[in-house]
């Protein structure tokens, strides 16, 4: 499954996306794709356009040139809605969590369960976010708690838990770990390994080299808006990607495969 | 008095109260100080009568107060109600006197301030002006209207089945006096404190079971997130403003009926009094906090203290300086209340 083969379809395929905001241009001629039951890491300094991409991805910001297609079908994604009727999901690195409302309510926003005379299903939502929430964090407790009242891992676990309850299947992770305690890290590796062995594809945005050369496939590097390399993760080291991010380039005297060949 | 709430509130805490509830009970708190304290000034401030009174003036307050709630905990504002409230009164008294029965042209009425309420929320959502600004527009606006439309005067001789909605009472028993004059035994409950316990718990099932309600509260925690889950941010918010539309819409009729007559001069500076009662009830011009409970308690509280510094002599201008400490100091206390 790591190195899917040349001829299918692959299950995004994002061609010469341009953004810019008046003179910054915060992703330019990004083209980059996602097969099915891969996992793809996204590096690059901070500012490089990583969360712009995703959030074109995503459908919360739409790019000034570019074309998607998902399963080979070109498509318009011009508000979160059209993304998830695709099933594309995000968990934002800011997390997008509205404060005041509780876990269950945040879980389900915008896809509220319903009693059949349309009342909303406060019982019902509680029971599934227990599970699902008790799964990324056994610790979970105090689900009826305004969102802000509770820890910046927590609310993290929300907005994980919001991306995997329903039927995704392109999952969008934007520093998905950034505030997580290290057992919270470690259940998130395990989810990623099983949502990929469902066959779901990741796009995980992330600082640490450590995740992304455990959990990934492929790594596509960015540095201030461009795509400057994307490469299987058995070509590449640890100091070619750093260069990547770095300086834009690799190393001076680079092949395919040297990693094997320095160790 | 600071000390008196911070005290409850340690005690509301031991008990594991909720903050809206805490605010809640200390909001009801509130209203019984001020009974205790006018009955003592006054003691025709106690008697049934007086409470029906209270009732009445309350209900226009009131329902003013629950549709600028819905705005407010989008984190909008709706400055336009008491002009709004003055132009459905008015287009109503007109409508009756070209011919249509009552009951069609209260429902005309209450369609007129619905429709200011979406020109409102189209202003605020697609045209992107701040509500503050948009809602001051309309607030001139629908003034200008009411004016214009009625050469400044009153419409008057509307009937007398005009004046039922206004002035009628459920209940009201009249017994016989000792020189066999009628005496009344008891004054009755006005129809518009009926119609505003409806309208307070339809929207506050709006509110809480709903999901248009969850998505009110959603849009005003943050709109962003909102958004980026799906909600219908702006369809959310041009329903709140058409919602307070139609019931500064429904309180201009109330209030018409009542006084027997249409006058485009009424309800001046009322919006001012519906987001005090929304305020003191615990909501917050941030947005993404407010209850329906608790803006009514706020009307309450606005209604007896002006029923009751009336009732004790005291004048309109001290009324003024009052309502508007209480106002600050409510709002103070929500903040050291908030952030604990
Ligand atoms: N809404 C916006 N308006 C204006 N400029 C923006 C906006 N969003 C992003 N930018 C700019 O686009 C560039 C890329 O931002 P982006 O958030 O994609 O970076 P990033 O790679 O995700 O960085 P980080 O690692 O810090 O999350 C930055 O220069 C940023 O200032
Ligand atoms: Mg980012």
């Amino acid at each position: 499954m790591s190195k899917p083969s040349k001829n299918a379809t692959p299950l995004v395929d994002m061609k010469n996306i341009e953004k810019h905001f008046g003179g910054v241009v915060a992703v330019n001629n990004v083209s980059a794709n996602l097969y099915a039951g891969e996992v793809v890491g996204l590096l690059g300094h901070n500012g490089a356009g990583k969360s712009c991409l995703m959030r074109i991805l995503s459908g919360a910001m739409t790019p000034n040139e570019g074309v998607i297609s998902v399963n080979g079908e070109k498509v318009e994604l011009k508000s979160p809605l059209d993304a998830r009727d695709l099933g594309i999901e995000t968990i934002y690195q800011t997390l997008a969590l509205a404060n005041h409302l509780n876990a269950p309510s945040n879980l389900f926003l915008g896809r509220e369960l319903k009693t059949p005379f349309g009342n909303l299903d406060d019982k019902r939502m509680l029971e599934e976010s227990r599970q699902v929430l008790h799964r990324l964090n056994p610790n979970f407790k105090n689900l009826l708690d305004p969102v802000s009242s509770l820890s910046g891992g927590q609310r993290q676990v929300i907005a994980i838990a919001r991306a995997i309850y329903f039927n995704v299947k392109i999952l969008i992770m934007d520093e998905p770990t950034a505030a997580l305690g290290p057992s919270e890290t470690a259940m998130v590796s395990e989810l990623i390994q099983e949502l990929k062995n469902q066959g779901i594809g990741i796009f995980l945005v992330s600082h640490d080299m450590h995740d992304v050369f455990d959990l990934c496939d492929r790594v596509m590097v960015m540095n201030k808006g461009r795509n400057v390399g994307t490469h299987h993760i058995e070509d590449v080291t640890k100091d070619d990607v750093l260069s990547l991010i770095i300086k834009g380039e690799l190393p001076g005297g680079w092949t395919p495969g040297k990693k094997e060949a320095v160790q | 008095m600071v000390e008196f709430f911070a005290q409850l509130r340690a005690r509301g805490a031991s008990f594991r109260l909720s903050k809206g509830a805490f605010h809640r009970i200390s909001a009801i708190l509130t209203v019984l100080i001020l009974i205790v304290i006018f009955s003592v000034a006054s003691p025709a401030f106690s008697s049934t009568n007086n409470a029906m009174t209270i009732l009445l003036q309350t209900s226009v307050i009131g329902m003013l107060g629950i549709g600028l709630t819905l705005v407010i905990i989008t984190g909008g504002i709706d400055l336009s109600v008491g002009s709004v409230l003055a132009l459905a009164g008015t287009v109503t008294g007109l409508v009756i006197k070209a011919g249509v029965p009552v009951l069609p042209a209260m429902f005309i009425g209450v369609a007129v301030g619905a429709l200011c309420g979406l020109i409102n929320g189209f202003v605020v959502t697609k045209m992107r002006i701040t509500p503050f600004v948009a809602t001051l527009g309309m607030m001139m606006m629908a003034r200008g209207v009411a004016l214009e439309l009625t050469g400044a005067a009153p419409v008057s001789r509307l009937g007398e089945s005009f004046s039922i909605l206004g002035q009628g009472r459920l209940f009201r028993i009249v017994g016989e006096g000792p020189h066999g004059l009628p005496s009344v035994v008891f004054p009755g409950i006005p129809y518009p404190a009926i119609l505003l316990l409806l309208v307070a718990l339809s929207v506050a099932y709006l509110l809480r079971r709903r999901a248009t309600g969850r998505h009110i509260y959603a849009t005003g925690s943050n709109e962003e997130a909102a958004r980026l889950a799906g909600v219908k941010v702006d369809r959310t918010k041009i329903i709140a403003y058409t919602l307070s539309g139609a019931l500064a819409g429904l309180a201009g009729i109330v209030l018409m009926s009542r006084l027997g007559t249409a006058q485009p001069n009424e309800g001046v500076m009322y919006e001012l009094d519906a987001i005090a009662a929304a305020v003191i009830g615990g909501a917050s011009l941030m947005g993404g906090v407010g209850t329906i409970g608790g803006t009514i308690i706020g009307a309450f509280i606005i209604g007896i203290l002006r029923n009751g510094l009336n009732m004790a002599g005291v004048s309109s201008f001290i009324q003024q300086i009052i309502i508007g400490f209480v106002v600050i100091v409510a709002v103070y206390i929500d903040q050291m209340r908030n952030r604990r």
